[in-house]
């Protein structure tokens, strides 16, 4: 459709106006800042200082990172987050969305309660899951005391890494399982109907027809749950703070130690630019996949 | 679609998974209630022997400022994110121009990144602002860092105005701000309600921005108060869940009483930052 010229020119000015303060503060917020942050990164700001020294200093903080042994294990770490805590997050919520797609009664109540962890601060999480890890007194004690099985949990460093990721299951399967729910409501019941008519029923009909479908949901849940597995700060530093010694390290707390404990902003800044490159690799292709094409 | 396995194993495992679900706030509500000495004669998953209201007495003059800090900031921005949101929401989805898909992108791209990659800068905007511990650096942080998302739910919402409609009051002459104000913000509410309900949610769990851009009690939120606790009553758990309790308290009622909407933001919108 065609408009007048003059009507058209006063339109991309409000237009314009309208785009402004979001343009204005994201732009200012994330892609200046995330400069910013770089420029840090390879600047001269010394360690131990608070004088902000922005002239150029090479790429030496990079380069000691990878010299760093708390670095590699943060990274190492990491990749061990999203190794257990994807998969586990991803069944746990299939399990739960085919369950309550079996037009149970409450279906509401359930959905309320599975979901409710994930509305939940993750300062609150840690704070009730240190209470469940509690070697005496703790739930988790209390019920593997009837089997004589108790366990120090995250206070042992060969575990804790794999006790931490316990809580974030728990966090995350009710959100996982709603993406999922949303996936299979989305299904045509045609299709549905199509198989049955064909003699596919039960576990077949999920196996083959429905599960296949869901390819689009749960890759929105996967990279979802690896970006988080990623950037996760406020559980883990809550919970362990990185410990017992650095067996819960991850690089944002990694990055957070550098910058405002240690005060080595050049040094915490590279972590954050790493972390950063990392998320992106993730973000990039998947935005790319999802909005190319789309342009009206 | 119906399984056909027994209905009451069925409900047997549904049941059992929503009381694995609850026990962490079961066990963090009781210790409450529970004295020093319940905490030693009860086992975690029971009732206080002489329940108290001590240990909620007591962390309520802590939390009590932090709380109204909280709720101060968190509303604000709430507010104030969802209404660029719904401005910058309503031009990218019925006002498309050339590259304007380009530009949301751009700008959710914001959902993603790890706060980490702007955390020194912010601490630096923030002091050069003279903003550092203060709600009104909260306030702006919370607003900059919430407009991605509340672009794309308002995006996602409006997309589905028929656009016929928009067309008509272009037709009679309407320009782009009298749609916005005379038609779209009318058939805005449910938009408004739930990105609302779901930046509170956001806003209200925040830790680290909290962590980093505050330091005393004219901003200290919530959640690093809470955080704070942990250090001043170790090995107090009534206390500690006590304080727990509070902090969850705005958000719980929130979600227990708009909980629909924010399930519907989170389908939406399917990103937690």
């Amino acid at each position: 459709m065609k408009f007048p010229r003059i009507k058209f020119t006063k339109d991309s000015l409000a237009t314009l106006l309208l785009l402004l303060p979001a343009l204005v503060l994201v732009g200012f917020f994330v892609y200046f800042a995330i400069s910013w942050n770089v420029v840090v990164s390879v600047s001269n700001w010394k360690d131990y200082s608070l004088v902000v020294d922005y002239s150029f200093g090479g790429f030496r903080q990079y380069e000691k990172l990878f010299a760093d042994p708390i670095f590699l294990t943060s990274l190492k770490n990491n990749l061990i987050l999203i190794a257990i805590f994807v998969p586990g997050t991803l069944l746990v919520g299939l399990f739960l969305a085919l369950l309550l797609d079996q037009k149970i009664r409450k279906e509401g109540v359930f959905r309320t309660i599975y979901l409710l962890p994930f509305t939940l601060s993750f300062v609150v999480t840690a704070f009730l899951w240190r209470w469940m890890f509690n070697l005496d007194n703790g739930v988790l004690n209390y019920f593997l005391g009837f089997f004589n099985l108790t366990s120090d949990w995250i206070i042992n460093p060969d575990i804790a890494l794999y006790c931490v990721v316990i809580p974030l299951i728990w966090q995350f399967s009710g959100y996982t399982m709603l993406i999922i729910l949303a996936g299979i409501k989305s299904i045509p019941v045609s299709h549905i109907m199509a198989a049955e008519v064909d003699g596919a029923s039960g576990f077949y009909l999920y196996r083959r027809v429905i599960i296949p479908q869901l390819k689009t949901s749960i890759a929105t849940a996967f990279v979802i749950l690896i970006i988080f597995a990623l950037k996760a700060f406020d559980f883990i530093w809550i919970l362990t703070t990185g410990g017992p010694g650095t067996a819960t390290y991850i690089l944002p707390l990694y990055m957070f130690r550098s910058s405002f404990m240690d005060t080595k902003f050049a040094y915490g800044s590279a972590i954050a630019t790493i972390l950063l490159l990392l998320v992106m690799m993730i973000v990039v292709p998947y935005l790319y996949k999802t909005y190319r094409g789309k342009e009206k | 679609m119906k399984l056909h396995f027994n209905r009451i194993l069925l409900y047997i495992i549904l049941i059992f998974l929503a009381f694995v679900t609850l026990l962490p706030l079961w066990t963090g509500i009781l210790t409450a209630f529970k004295s020093e000495q319940d905490l030693i004669l009860t086992t975690p998953v029971e009732f206080p022997l002489s329940p108290t209201l001590d240990p909620l007495i007591e962390t309520f003059g802590l939390m009590a400022r932090p709380i109204m800090n909280s709720l101060v900031f968190t509303i604000t921005a709430t507010i104030l994110s969802c209404l660029l949101g719904s401005i910058t929401g309503y031009v990218l989805a019925l006002h498309a121009f050339k590259g304007s898909n380009t530009i949301f992108v751009l700008i959710i791209v914001g959902i993603f990144i790890p706060y980490q990659a702007v955390l020194v800068p912010l601490v630096l905007i923030m002091s050069r602002l003279d903003l550092y511990n203060s709600l009104g650096g909260l306030i702006l942080t919370h607003t900059a860092y919430g407009i991605p998302i509340c672009t794309l739910l308002f995006r996602s919402f409006y997309a589905e105005i028929p656009k016929s409609l928009i067309m008509a009051a272009k037709v009679d002459g309407a320009g782009i701000w009298t749609i916005y104000w005379r038609i779209v913000l009318r058939l805005s509410v449910l938009p408004f309600i739930v990105t609302a309900v779901f930046q509170f949610t956001n806003i209200w769990n925040d830790f680290l921005f909290g962590l980093v851009i505050s330091r005393g009690v004219e901003s200290m939120p919530a959640s690093v108060e809470l955080a704070n606790l942990q250090g001043g009553f170790v090995a107090l758990w009534n206390l500690q869940m006590a304080g727990t309790v509070w902090y969850t308290l705005p958000s719980l009622v929130v979600y227990l009483v708009l909980g629909k909407y924010l399930i519907r933001g989170f389908m939406t919108g399917a990103v937690k930052g």
